[in-house]
């Protein structure tokens, strides 16, 4: 089916290069192609078969986990990163998907004690050890 | 006492190579030099180095002078290729080598016998997240237009073979040559070892060498085929994947896959053993020890004895400075194709679909899908493309896995 030529590599002719080349892309491009969008409509099915859309649950957001702490350090980034991390952090603590929550909103718990109230409560709880 | 230092020094590498005469004796130098020079890119510029070291360094070491038939030659690359050590004059003899060969010998059998690169895909299956496919079955698509620059280099070896004299390519080492493409290390060797296994050290160095270099070769690409306003497309969020569908998805691929192309099951199959260890999540200590053990051991040796083919003879020559440019166009040109469809996929969604995640159709996992992040974020800090580009860049492994099994169906009986 090959010549000679086009086994060894010895003394291939432009022509036959470019024709045996441009029919082994179009079968094999072709086949790839094939077996891929195969195993795109197996995919489909899928879909079709397992997949049930979620009920959206809107879980009123108990965002207030979040630690004054780390949140301190967020207050200039973009809300959106925000809500993410907040989105992750509920679903990770009521076990579920960040697919069945939304975040409606949520609010800083500001630490309001007075420095000198925070002193004396460490150097008690200090003196407990 | 003296006889028996002159014994010595006949048997000392300078003697080998002041010997072996002019011309071999410098080939072996450069052949030295160029094994330090991996070295050192593996070693300082950190290309690929869990790869490019063990193969910098059996090529060091195969190439030391030594005198003819000394014992201590590791590596007999003429058991493999010349006639006149095998059996019928085309099949390896394995007893033969058992008897003679050196410590690399015994572990190349693993190469030339195809053991190697179905097992690292064992391990490579294991590390593998298919949810991001099975919840985008388009991106499929895109892994399969990927391996457009596989056969445009196969075109391409054979063009650059009639029109320069000194390059031979046949249509097996085209195919070789032009697997390169799917940016699989495995699946390049794969092939190699059974259409061209004399070019065996120059495509590994390639391929492995152009998968580090990445996230160099594909942004200008994709910068110059995509619109700024398609780049910034925020793509709709990937919906969940159930247990059941990835235990599911890599029994139906196997059988998919075994019943068209029979010659990619060797990869393919083992490809999916992996991901169904790790999926299954009954046989997790056999799924730990695939990606870590077996593939670190394996990979060890994969890469000392594929360095270790490397000798003068096959190595210096205008052939693999061919392979080393056609390496390079065909990881453009895969990229191309994934962004052409990519493009195509953006127009017929109407802005649905980034084409950045095209590009990620070439199967380096996760080097591609982390270009396309990082592309896209630069144009769209917000976007966060990785997950979406995961999914044509694991169907680029199964593609080019395809196309090797295509090329070996149609060239290994030849």
């Amino acid at each position: 089916m090959y010549s000679e030529a086009l086994l060894t590599g010895n003394g291939v002719t432009l022509s036959e290069a470019l024709s045996t080349g441009g029919i082994t892309t179009l079968v094999g491009l072709s086949i790839v192609f094939g077996v891929l969008v195969l195993l795109m409509i197996v995919l489909m099915l899928f879909k079709l078969i397992f997949y049930k859309k979620p009920k959206t649950q809107t879980a009123p957001a108990p965002a207030a986990a979040a630690k004054p702490a780390a949140a301190e350090k967020v207050e200039e980034v973009d809300e959106t990163e925000l809500i993410a991390v907040l989105t992750a952090a509920v679903a990770a603590s009521l076990n579920t998907s960040t697919y069945n929550l939304k975040i409606k909103s949520y609010r800083r718990i500001d630490n309001n004690m007075p420095a000198w109230n925070k002193a004396g409560v460490t150097e008690t709880i200090n003196n407990r050890f | 006492m003296l006889e028996s230092f002159a014994n010595f020094l006949q048997n000392t590498g300078f003697y080998a190579l002041i010997s072996s005469g002019g011309l071999d004796a410098v080939k072996t130098i450069i052949m030295i030099a160029i094994a330090c020079v991996l070295l050192y890119l593996a070693i300082v510029k950190k290309f690929e180095p869990l790869l490019l070291l063990p193969i910098a360094f059996g090529m060091l070491l195969s190439n030391l002078p030594m005198i003819k038939d000394s014992s201590a030659i590791m590596m007999h690359t003429e058991f493999f290729t010349d006639p006149q050590y095998m059996t019928d004059g085309k099949y390896i003899n394995v007893g033969y080598i058992c008897q003679h060969g050196g410590l690399l010998d015994l572990l190349y059998l693993g190469v030339k016998l195809g053991i190697y690169p179905p097992l690292i895909f064992v391990g490579i299956g294991c590390m593998t997240d298919f949810g991001p496919l099975i919840a985008n079955p388009k991106s499929i698509l895109l892994g399969a237009a990927a391996q457009f620059g596989v056969f445009f280099t196969f075109v391409g070896a054979l063009v650059l073979s009639a029109l320069v004299p000194s390059i031979n390519f046949g249509i097996k080492e085209a195919a070789s040559i032009g697997i390169i493409g799917g940016a699989d290390g495995p699946t390049a060797i794969y092939v190699t070892k059974s259409l061209a296994p004399a070019l065996l050290p120059a495509i590994a160095v390639a391929a492995y060498s152009y998968m580090a270099l990445i996230p160099v070769i594909q942004p200008p690409i994709m910068k110059l085929m995509t619109r700024k306003k398609d780049r910034m497309i925020v793509m709709e969020q990937l919906r969940p994947v159930s247990k059941t569908e990835k235990i599911i998805f890599p029994i139906v691929v196997t059988i998919v896959v075994g019943l068209i192309i029979p010659d990619a099951v060797a990869l393919v199959g083992c490809l999916m053993l992996g991901n169904l260890l790790k999926e299954s999540g009954v046989a997790d200590r056999l799924a730990k020890m695939a990606q870590n053990e077996l593939m670190n051991i394996v990979t060890l040796f994969l890469g000392v004895t594929v360095g270790a083919t490397a000798t003068a003879s096959s190595f210096l020559s205008a052939q693999t400075i061919g392979i080393i440019v056609l390496g390079l166009i065909a990881f453009c040109f895969s990229t191309v194709g994934g962004l052409l469809l990519g493009n195509i996929m953006c127009w017929l969604t109407k802005g649905k679909v980034n084409p950045l995640i095209g590009s990620a159709g070439v199967s380096a996992v996760p080097m591609a899908a982390r270009v396309s992040q990082t592309v896209g974020q630069k144009e769209n800090p917000s976007n966060f493309l990785l997950m979406h580009a995961m999914g044509p860049n694991v169907a680029g492994v199964i593609g080019s896995a395809v196309a090797a099994g295509v090329f070996l169906a149609m060239f290994s009986n030849l």
